[in-house]
């Protein structure tokens, strides 16, 4: 049983990325003409010569149909194999690799600091619900919630690195930079994504407990006559984590959203920031790649909360 | 919505303020022209000048007025919110309906797509269409609502589930009304509540997500009056007029969480607890 469950779970993860990844090769090579028509400007297209177009073509291996280019694409993707930039040639993991350990570095920071944070306030408003510190804490994630990251950055910068300048505005550390040196180097920008995170994982976790701590089984421990900070700690709060996880897991991809911005206002050097570069410059290797590996870390943060939630609710396996 | 709920609501204090607030922002968009007679798009003096008795706002890094195209993004944001977001709910609001409704292959189809899409951040997706088409306007409404419509079709799916187990639609099936009836004339009148706390959950995701794409030059395009874009163009000069950064984050940051609050407090008034949370 157990081990059709797992099995079950990696297929849906592995179709999944499969679609995704026709869904990439159909938005950035088939709908908008084809690869040629993407990395050039119209007026360069119309300059060009037709032989030196169909030669182009050719090099590219666009004048295949385009179920075959897919299966080549399909297959790159799964070995990894991310090709080579149009204009300058470099291979394109070179390029990816280090902003995407760095993307990834600002995103576990950010969970690190987030999650017990929201956790505590989670729960002590969903104890207190309805009363002030309850009002207090669901208040400020609703705000936290509702306003955009670069406005929330960019009011840490006007009050930390301007009006009392303790912290730097950007970040100087170099794409490289051990990834120690790189966070210390970018306070601001932990800063900033982590206040989103909090608000938006402080509204999940408070309603699950709201939920967990209105549940029959809870109010027969409530007659009982169990202390209340026991039923918190040692019943409810297990039974909340599980769906939890699961929401921790969905805001992944949000998480991503999130981080690009926030690279972007502090000069961070991650995936957001070459994910723009590659966009105004009309490289498509580039931009599929971060796709997939974006992607590819969204379904493995999914995948692994299903798994954990399998191994820590047997009622999952049937 | 009866009498009740609208007492219901009117005892939320914070509610009824950020309707308030919902409201101003509606009329300053509305009104612009009249507010701030100045074009949004005309040099009307010297780049960065200070505020003054006719520039009550000083003017922009072109010399536009600034308190005019402060006025006008909100123009543009309200629309482009609402358009993405009336198309997001009545796209996957049918969507979700009639996965519940037939099931099957086609609710197996619809989850998938809806999967695949949470999988991929949001403004990643963009990305990939402004890559491939360029900037335009009603391309990134269309994406934008395309985003927004795979939350929609999740709590329209499950409210369907809900539906489809209720008296009167299986009367209806008996009665052999048509699938395509079942959902537009049984199913969605009782989603109708649902899919407005939607709208309003939506639109105000479509404005952040469209204010982060435009302050990363992936959005609106100049000179297109936009909130996102002017805290982009104000933050060079962030230090000597920190206004031009300030006024356009307090204006969109203000809206948000006014439609927010409003429409938490309008979900709780009519009884819906469904509708919080949610990406």
């Amino acid at each position: 049983m157990l081990f059709g469950a797992i099995l079950r779970r990696l297929l849906l993860s592995g179709l999944t990325m499969l679609l995704l990844s026709c869904f990439v090769f159909l938005a950035t090579e088939v709908l908008p003409g084809d690869a040629l028509d993407m990395t050039l400007t119209a007026d360069e297209l119309s300059a060009m010569p037709p032989e030196a177009l169909e030669q182009k073509r050719r090099e590219l291996g666009l004048d295949r149909p385009a179920v075959e280019r897919l299966g080549i694409f399909l297959g790159d993707m799964a070995r990894l194999d991310f090709g080579t930039t149009v204009i300058t040639g470099a291979p394109v993991a070179d390029i990816v690799w280090y902003p995407f350990r760095n993307s990834l570095a600002l995103a576990g920071a950010t969970l690190a600091i987030a999650l017990p944070l929201a956790l505590v306030l989670g729960i002590a408003a969903a104890v207190w619900r309805g009363r002030a510190a309850d009002g207090a804490v669901s208040t400020a994630a609703i705000v936290g919630y509702s306003i955009p990251e670069f406005v929330i950055g960019t009011v840490l910068v006007m009050l930390f690195s301007v009006a009392w300048p303790i912290f730097p505005a950007t970040v100087t550390a170099n794409t490289r930079a051990p990834l120690s040196e790189l966070l210390a180097a970018a306070p601001l920008a932990v800063a900033t994504v982590v206040i989103g995170s909090v608000a938006y994982l402080t509204r999940i976790l408070r309603a699950g407990m709201i939920e967990t701590l209105a549940s029959d089984a809870m109010e027969r421990l409530r007659l009982a006559g169990i202390p209340k900070a026991r039923i918190v700690l040692v019943h409810a709060l297990p039974a909340a984590i599980l769906p939890a996880l699961t929401a921790a897991a969905l805001y992944a991809a949000a998480l991503v959203s999130g981080i690009v911005v926030v690279e972007l206002l502090f000069a961070y050097p991650g995936i957001g920031q070459e994910m723009v570069r590659a966009v105004t410059m009309r490289e498509t290797p580039v931009i599929q790649a971060i796709a997939i590996l974006a992607a590819a870390v969204v379904v493995a943060a999914n995948l692994a909360a299903d798994l954990s939630m399998l191994a820590l609710d047997p009622r999952r396996r049937g | 919505m009866t009498n009740e709920t609208l007492l219901r609501l009117g005892r939320r204090p914070a509610a009824v303020t950020a309707l308030t607030v919902v409201a101003l922002h509606l009329g300053a968009a509305v009104f612009a022209p009249l507010l701030s007679p100045a074009d949004p798009y005309a040099m009307i003096g010297f780049p960065l000048m200070p505020p003054d008795g006719t520039n009550l706002l000083g003017t922009d890094e072109l010399g536009r007025d600034f308190l005019t195209r402060l006025l006008h993004g909100g123009r543009t944001a309200l629309l482009v919110a609402f358009a993405s977001g009336a198309l997001a709910v009545g796209g996957g609001g049918l969507a979700g309906l009639a996965a519940a409704r037939y099931g099957g292959w086609v609710d197996d189809a619809i989850c998938r797509l809806v999967d695949m899409q949470l999988a991929l951040p949001s403004i990643l997706f963009v990305s990939l269409f402004v890559a491939g088409f360029g900037q335009s306007l009603p391309m990134l409404v269309l994406v934008v609502a395309l985003l927004m419509s795979m939350g929609v079709v999740r709590t329209a799916r499950a409210q369907g589930l809900g539906l489809m187990e209720q008296g009167f639609v299986k009367a209806a099936i008996l009665r052999g009304e048509t699938g395509f009836s079942i959902i537009l004339r049984e199913m969605l009148p009782n989603a109708a509540e649902l899919l407005a706390v939607e709208l309003a959950l939506r639109s105000s995701s479509a404005l952040l997500l469209v204010s982060a794409l435009s302050f990363l030059s992936l959005g609106i395009s100049a000179p297109t009056p936009d909130w996102g874009l002017m805290i982009r163009d104000g933050l060079t000069s962030m230090r000597t007029e920190p206004w031009l950064v300030a006024a356009p984050a307090a204006m969109i940051s203000s809206l948000v969480i006014a439609i927010n609050v409003a429409t938490e407090g309008v979900a709780e008034a009519l009884g819906l607890e469904a509708a919080r949370g949610g990406a």
